[in-house]
């Protein structure tokens, strides 16, 4: 019956009510939306760098820190022995790093270089293409970022010098065979991609690699002197360190919006309690106890947001089917900072799951902000009230 | 009958030149190059594919191992220090007021943006330590007779893998040098221009640096003056005097 009540005196509040309902809602959509965006963004961050680098895990040597560029002249070691039959059917990937400098156009950079087997199912990296063919150049595949950077096109031929495990200088002359969009940007900034026994061979590293990539958590146990498993968690350590310090912010959004909208409701019931004093008079008069008046209070102002729900995917319909099927792209310009992720379009998906808290988080909040005008109406004498007293 | 005794007085030396070897060419000119201690006023001129820029330094050294310069001009780059410790090597920022050790990856880069990376600087010169000498004939450079040398590495640690110089027949130091790669690709080549004089022996005075992967026109590096084999006090191949 409160409900029933609560209900109609929604209704007939007339422009108030819809007004409170669409704020409430705008907020909502807001926040669907950027939840979305975060998570979507993780999600895509998590798949790129998956196909591209990670696979389904990953074994790195110990010496090997990419935080620490020091470290990648010492980052090898021999291929275990256990993991060799791996290697042969396919399993696992060997991947051989090393610093180079490179030499587009007679201008020196440094780069990194990667030598991957030219058969290989795991990641997505096109590796048939560093197949070296008849000619005196070793074919090399490099991303967009890279291109960029160095200004090579496919068809440039340039000068890679590299130091062999032991120091000595070695120089190879090499072609871009191929310049790739590769999402993710661990595998693109920086990097050049040349046939693993090539890059063995002019390293002196034969035998050697420094990370191998799984398409299974297979050997998600192993361990020894020179190669230690890098789970999930630490692989991508550094994003959900990233969604942390963004998630704070959106704390902070939230914590804003969710202010404002609830500033609405209460201004909204402390108003009701005023002028509907004769009303709580009434119904105090009929024999309901005033922990009942203030429950249908508590209820009105929740019912807002009950109908905001409601109102949410109807009024922000275009914006979350623009966002899933169109999708974000960060501005050309911003995409040079190679964050994981934001290289390529986010379309967003919806965690139900995320949002169904969100919605209720809301739902608390606005049912507490309801109830604090209310408690006047416990103070309050029902004759005062038939009166139109309010203290 | 003056031209007949002079070739008579210099038969012997002639006949000496003919006999020498590789290793005892190589040996006179590290003789000739590796001092005790030095201090030398140096202008080194980079020649990129743009504009020509030219520093100055002051270089002091004490043997191999301990190497100390701090520049003097331009504006920009004064008061960086560069300290050398056997394989160590630090650079002190006056701009930031921090020292720093450059290890790793950063020795490949160039100093100064020149054609000299910082390894080449802690290159050990003692070439026979280093390297397989063997005489591979002669040449007339620069107007002045010379040996052509081949250096091979005798261990696989030696950054150039191979080295080919011409060695002044008079005065046994390397007028121009090769530097390649274990692939055999030239690498850098060091032109020297002016030889001096200096205390008892022949010392390069101007030479060009080039890296031969890079376009450009080198690195110049001309020794305005310097002085050999004199008294250094031990505080300048400290790490205290970066900061000083």
């Amino acid at each position: 019956m409160i409900l029933r009540l609560a209900f109609r005196n929604i209704i007939n509040n007339g422009w108030r009510s819809l007004i409170n309902v669409v704020v409430i809602s705008i907020v909502l959509i807001i926040m669907v939306w950027m939840q979305a965006m975060y998570y979507s963004w993780i999600r895509l961050a998590e798949i790129q760098q998956s196909e591209w680098e990670y696979g389904e895990g990953m074994l790195r040597v110990r010496a090997y820190d990419p935080y620490d560029a020091f470290s990648f002249e010492d980052s090898y070691a021999p291929v275990p022995g256990e993991l060799k039959p791996g290697i042969e059917s396919g399993e696992v990937v060997p991947v051989l790093l090393a610093p180079a400098s490179i030499y587009p156009q007679g201008r020196m950079m440094g780069a990194i270089v990667k030598g991957m087997p030219q058969q290989q199912n795991i990641l997505s990296f096109p590796s048939h293409r560093l197949e070296s063919g008849s000619s005196d150049l070793t074919p090399v595949v490099i991303g967009q970022a890279m291109a960029k950077s160095s200004r090579l096109e496919a068809g440039d031929v340039f000068t890679i010098r590299i130091r062999d495990i032991s120091g000595a200088y070695n120089a190879i002359d090499a072609i871009v065979d191929t310049v790739l969009f590769i999402p993710a940007p661990t595998a693109d900034v920086g990097t050049v991609w040349l046939n693993l026994a090539e890059l063995q061979r002019i390293r002196g590293a034969e035998d050697m690699a420094s990370y191998f990539v799984f398409d299974d958590g297979k050997y998600r146990s192993f361990s020894n002197q020179d190669f230690r498993y890098i789970d999930r968690d630490e692989y991508f350590a550094d994003l959900y360190q990233m969604l942390a310090n963004e998630r704070f912010q959106q704390v902070l959004m939230y914590a804003l919006l969710v202010f404002l909208a609830m500033i609405a409701v209460f201004d909204t019931q402390a108003l009701a309690v005023f002028k509907r004093r004769r009303e709580i008079g009434t119904l105090a008069a009929l024999g309901f106890t005033k922990g009942r008046i203030a429950l249908l209070f508590t209820l009105e102002g929740t019912l807002y947001t009950m109908f905001a729900f409601i109102l949410t995917p109807i009024l922000g319909f275009p914006l979350f089917w623009y966002f899933a099927s169109i999708g974000f792209r960060i501005p050309k310009g911003y995409d040079d900072f190679a964050i994981q992720g934001m290289t390529d379009t986010i379309r967003f998906t919806y965690p139900m799951h995320e949002i169904a808290i969100v919605f209720l988080i809301i739902l608390a909040f606005t049912a507490i902000v309801s109830w604090l005008p209310t408690r006047r109406i416990a103070r309050l004498n029902p004759v005062d009230a038939l009166r139109g007293k309010v203290n | 009958m003056k031209k007949l005794f002079s070739l008579i007085m210099l038969m012997p030396l002639l006949v000496c030149a003919q006999n020498i070897t590789a290793d005892e060419i190589v040996r006179a000119v590290d003789r000739n190059m590796i001092t005790r201690t030095s201090k030398a006023n140096v202008r080194m001129t980079v020649h990129s594919r743009r504009a020509s820029r030219t520093m100055e330094m002051i270089s002091y050294s004490q043997g191999n191992d301990e190497a100390f310069s701090e520049y003097l001009s331009p504006p920009r780059e004064k008061g960086t220090k560069m300290l050398k410790l056997g394989d160590d090597l630090w650079i002190y920022d006056p701009g930031t007021d921090r020292s720093i050790q450059i290890s790793g990856n950063m020795l490949k880069q160039s100093v100064m943006g020149s054609d000299l990376s910082y390894e080449d600087m802690m290159e050990e010169t003692h070439l026979l330590e280093n390297y397989q000498a063997e005489l591979k004939g002669e040449i007339k450079y620069d107007g002045r007779e010379c040996w052509i040398i081949e250096l091979k590495a005798k261990s696989s640690g030696v950054s150039y893998f191979k080295r080919k110089a011409y060695i002044d027949k008079e005065r046994y130091v390397a007028l121009y040098e090769e530097w390649y790669a274990k692939s055999g690709k030239l690498l850098k080549t060091i032109k020297a221009s002016e030889v001096k004089r200096v205390s008892n022996r022949w010392y390069p005075t101007k030479m060009v640096f080039k890296d031969e992967l890079k376009q450009g026109k080198g690195t110049e590096y001309i020794i305005d003056s310097i002085e050999i084999d004199l008294t250094l006090p031990a505080h300048i191949f400290s790490k205290a005097m970066l900061k000083k």
